[in-house]
C-alpha cells in the first residue's frame, strides 16, 4: 500500500511526464481497437443496407458510385437517368421503382428527393412533427436535426449543385415539418424532400409573380428579366409554382427497385443486361460484397502495419521508462541508503508502471466506448464522404 | 346520420381515415381499403368497382370545382393513407403536382390513352434572358366521351386489383357491369352523330371537348362562370360566336340565372344544362346524370 502511495505521489509530482506517458499509451491501446470497431461497423453498415436493397437502377458507368450514392448518399454519383425510366419499370408491373434525386445539399447533409414509398421501404418513422405533405417541405434525419439543433417550424436552405454555378438556380428555403426517429443508417444524416421539391431546387419547377405582358404578341407572354422567383414555398405562393417540360424527362440520380418477387427481379435484371443500354440494374449486395472483400484484404495489411507501429511505440515507451529509471539512479541510491531494500525499490517502480498503465487503459476504454456509441454516425459519415 | 348523403359520407370517411391514420401504420394494414379519387366520375367508378369491400374517399366539398380545389394538411394526410389514389391525369387537379403521394398507390386513369388527348390553347412565356417556353394545355374531362370513361374505369380496376388482389373476382365482375352501362350510354350518345354530325354548338365553359369529338358536335367554348352574372362584353362575344358558327344549341355547365336563360332564348338559341359532374351531384349519380343530359341533347336536336 505504501509503495502505491509513494508511486502515486511521485507521478503527481512529475505530472507532465506522467500525463504524456498516459496519453501516448492510451492512444496506442485505443487505435487498433477503434479501427477494428469502425471496420466492423462499416462492414455491418455496408452489408446490412445492401442486403436490404434488392436492386438499384441507374446510368451505366461506375457501379460503385451508383450504389454508394443511392444507398449511402455519397457525393460521387453517376449521371442521372430520367423519370421515363421509372415509369417504364412501373408499367411493367414487375416491381416498385423508388426514384431518388440526390444532387443537392444543405448544411453539409445531402438532400434526398424521393417519393413517400422510400419511407415505407426503409421503415422510417417520424419522431417529431409530421411527414412531408406539400412542395417545399422537408423532414430531417435524426443526426442532422441534432447537429443543427433544428426541428419542425425551422427552415434549411439548399446549397447550389456546385460552387461555380454562380448564375444557377436560387437556393430554396425548405420548411422543416418533421424529424425521423434515429435508425443508425445514412438516413439519419440526410434531409428528405419530395422529389418534386428537388426539381424545384434544380430550377425545373418554379414560382413567380405574375408575368408582365411587355410587347407580348398573341398568346406569348414575355416576362421582364427582373421578375422575382420565389425562393421559399409558402401557402400564399404555392399556387404559382409550376414545372416546365415533359415530366418524363426530369432527372433522377438513381432508382431503387423493389421487385414483386424473385422471378420479377430476375426478369428486371435481364432487361438491362445489354451493354448498349444506357441504363443498368445492379444488385447492391454483390457490389458491396466486392467492396467489403477489398476492404478486408486491405485490413489484413493495416493490421500488420498497426502491429509493427504498436510494437515500435510500446518499445519506445519501454525505452522512455527505462531511461527515466536510469535518470533516477541517484534517487534510488538515496532510497537504498535510507534503508529501502532493493525489493521495495522494485515494488515502487512496478507500482508506478501499474498506475500509468491502469489510467491509460481506462482512458483508452473510454475512447473506444465513445467511438462505439457514435459508431453508426461515424460510419455513416465515413461512407458518405 | 344519413350515410347516403354524399357530402356527409365523404366527410365521415375523411374523419375516419384521419382518426385511424396514426394507429393504422401502412394503409394496407387497415381492415378496409380506402380508394381516394380526384373527381366525382372516378369516385363513382371506384364505388361501382369495389362495392362494399372498400371505402371511397372523395374529399372535395360540394360546389367546388375539383380541378382547382386545394386540399389542406388534413385532407392530404387522408389521401396519403389511402391504398389507391385515382388520378384523372392530363393536369386535372393541379394540387396533385404540389402534394407528396406514394407513386405505388397512384393510378393515372388516362395515361393509357394519352394519344387521344385534346390539346387546348398554348401559352408561351419567357423569364428574362432564359428564352421562351410553352405550357400546352390539355382538355381533361375525358369521361364525357363515354368510351374513354370506360377505359378510365378499366385502368382503375387494374390498379385496384394490383393493390387488392384478393378482391380481383368481384372487381372484375363489377367492371363488366360498369363498362356495359358506359357502353350503352356511349351507344345512345352516338345517335347524335347520325343526327347532327358536325353541328355547331356553344358551351358556357370549355368542358365538352371530348363529348363534342366523340358525338359529332362542334362545340365552341365561352369562358363564363355559371355562378356569376354574364357581362355585356361576354354577351357581345357570344353574339360574334353565334354569327360566326351558326350555332343553335347553347350548353350550360350549371343552372344559370333565369335572366341569362331568357337572353339566350332571345338570341334564338336553345339552351340546356349539361352538368359535366366533375363534382358529386346533389342527387342522383354519374350514370343517371349523364343519361339525362344525353337524352336532353337528343330531344332538343330532334325537335
Amino acid at each position: 500500500m505504501n509503495a502505491f502511495h509513494l508511486a502515486f505521489a511521485y507521478l503527481r509530482f512529475n505530472w507532465i511526464r506522467s500525463l504524456v506517458l498516459v496519453l501516448v499509451t492510451a492512444l496506442i491501446l485505443a487505435v487498433p481497437i477503434i479501427s477494428q470497431v469502425l471496420l466492423n461497423g462499416s462492414r455491418a453498415a455496408l452489408t446490412d443496407r445492401a442486403d436490404a436493397t434488392p436492386l438499384v437502377l441507374g446510368s451505366r458507368g461506375s457501379q460503385l458510385d451508383l450504389v454508394m450514392n443511392a444507398l449511402y448518399f455519397s457525393e460521387d454519383r453517376a449521371e442521372p437517368v430520367t423519370m421515363a425510366v421509372t415509369d417504364t419499370v412501373w408499367n411493367t408491373g414487375l416491381g416498385l421503382p423508388i426514384p431518388m434525386n440526390t444532387a443537392f445539399e444543405t448544411n453539409g447533409s445531402r438532400i434526398i428527393g424521393t417519393s413517400l414509398d422510400y419511407f415505407d421501404f426503409r421503415g422510417l418513422e417520424v419522431a417529431d412533427g409530421r411527414g412531408i405533405a406539400v412542395l417545399g417541405e422537408a423532414v430531417l434525419g435524426a443526426d442532422v436535426a441534432a447537429r443543427l439543433a433544428l426541428g419542425p417550424g425551422d427552415t434549411v436552405v439548399s446549397s447550389p449543385e456546385n460552387l461555380f454555378d454562380l448564375d444557377g438556380v436560387y437556393p430554396l428555403e425548405l420548411n422543416v415539418v418533421g424529424v425521423f426517429a434515429p435508425t443508425g443508417t445514412p438516413d439519419d444524416e440526410a434531409v428528405f424532400v419530395d422529389i418534386k421539391t428537388s426539381w424545384v431546387i434544380s430550377g425545373i419547377g418554379h414560382g413567380h409573380d405574375g408575368v408582365m405582358a411587355t410587347g407580348a404578341e398573341g398568346e406569348d407572354i414575355v416576362a421582364a428579366a427582373s421578375i422575382l422567383e420565389f425562393n421559399r414555398i409558402t401557402d400564399e405562393n404555392i399556387d404559382s409554382f409550376h414545372f416546365h417540360g415533359d415530366p418524363a424527362s426530369y432527372p433522377v440520380s438513381a432508382i431503387i427497385l423493389v421487385p414483386s418477387d424473385e422471378r420479377a427481379g430476375t426478369i428486371l435484371r435481364g432487361r438491362y443486361l445489354d451493354p448498349e443500354n444506357p441504363v443498368q440494374v445492379i444488385v447492391p449486395k454483390d457490389v458491396v460484397g466486392d467492396l467489403v472483400d477489398r476492404i478486408f484484404r486491405i485490413k489484413t495489411l493495416l493490421d500488420a502495419v498497426s502491429l509493427i507501429i504498436g510494437t515500435a511505440a510500446l518499445a519506445a515507451i519501454g525505452l522512455a521508462i527505462f531511461l527515466s529509471y536510469r535518470l533516477r539512479a541517484r534517487e534510488m541510491q538515496t532510497a537504498f541508503k535510507l534503508g529501502a531494500r532493493r525489493g521495495m525499490i522494485v515494488r515502487l517502480l512496478a507500482a508506478e508502471t501499474f498506475i500509468l498503465l491502469s489510467i491509460a487503459g481506462v482512458i483508452s476504454l473510454g475512447i473506444v466506448l465513445a467511438v462505439q456509441s457514435r459508431g453508426d454516425t461515424i460510419v455513416a459519415w465515413l461512407l458518405a464522404t | 346520420m344519413n350515410l347516403f348523403n354524399p357530402n356527409r359520407r365523404a366527410m365521415s370517411l375523411l374523419l375516419l381515415s384521419i382518426a385511424t391514420a396514426p394507429f393504422a401504420g401502412p394503409a394496407l394494414a387497415q381492415d378496409r381499403a380506402v380508394i381516394a379519387t380526384v373527381n366525382y366520375p372516378l369516385a363513382y367508378f371506384a364505388e361501382r368497382l369495389v362495392g362494399d369491400t372498400a371505402d371511397v374517399l372523395f374529399p372535395v366539398p360540394a360546389g367546388v370545382d375539383p380541378s382547382f380545389w386545394r386540399p389542406g394538411i388534413v385532407e392530404i394526410s387522408a389521401m396519403q393513407a389511402a391504398d389507391v389514389i385515382a388520378f384523372n391525369g392530363a393536369g386535372f387537379a393541379t394540387w396533385t403536382t404540389k402534394v407528396s403521394l406514394s407513386r405505388s398507390r397512384i393510378v393515372d386513369t388516362s395515361a393509357g390513352f394519352s394519344d387521344h388527348y385534346i390539346s387546348t390553347e398554348t401559352i408561351t412565356h419567357s423569364h428574362g434572358e432564359d428564352g421562351a417556353h410553352s405550357h400546352t394545355g390539355t382538355a381533361n374531362y375525358f369521361w364525357l366521351d363515354f368510351s374513354l370513361a370506360a377505359r378510365q374505369a378499366e385502368t382503375l380496376a387494374a390498379g385496384l386489383i394490383r393493390r387488392m388482389p384478393d378482391a380481383e373476382a368481384s372487381i372484375t365482375l363489377n367492371l363488366e357491369a360498369l363498362t356495359n352501362d358506359l357502353a350503352a350510354l356511349d351507344a345512345s350518345a352516338k345517335d347524335l352523330n347520325a343526327l347532327v354530325a358536325g353541328a355547331a354548338a356553344i358551351s358556357s365553359h370549355p368542358r365538352y371537348q371530348y363529348f363534342g369529338r366523340a358525338y359529332g358536335l362542334d362545340i365552341t367554348p365561352m369562358e363564363w362562370d355559371a355562378n356569376e352574372a354574364v357581362t355585356e362584353e361576354q354577351w357581345k362575344n357570344l353574339e360574334a360566336v353565334v354569327a360566326e358558327t351558326g350555332a343553335k344549341l347553347f350548353i350550360w355547365e350549371a343552372t344559370p340565372a333565369p335572366e341569362a336563360r331568357a337572353r339566350i332564348k332571345d338570341m334564338g338559341l336553345v339552351d340546356i344544362v349539361f352538368p359535366p359532374l366533375s363534382n358529386r351531384p346533389a342527387s342522383g349519380d354519374f350514370l343517371n346524370g349523364m343519361i339525362t343530359s344525353v337524352e336532353q341533347v337528343k330531344k332538343i336536336i330532334l325537335e
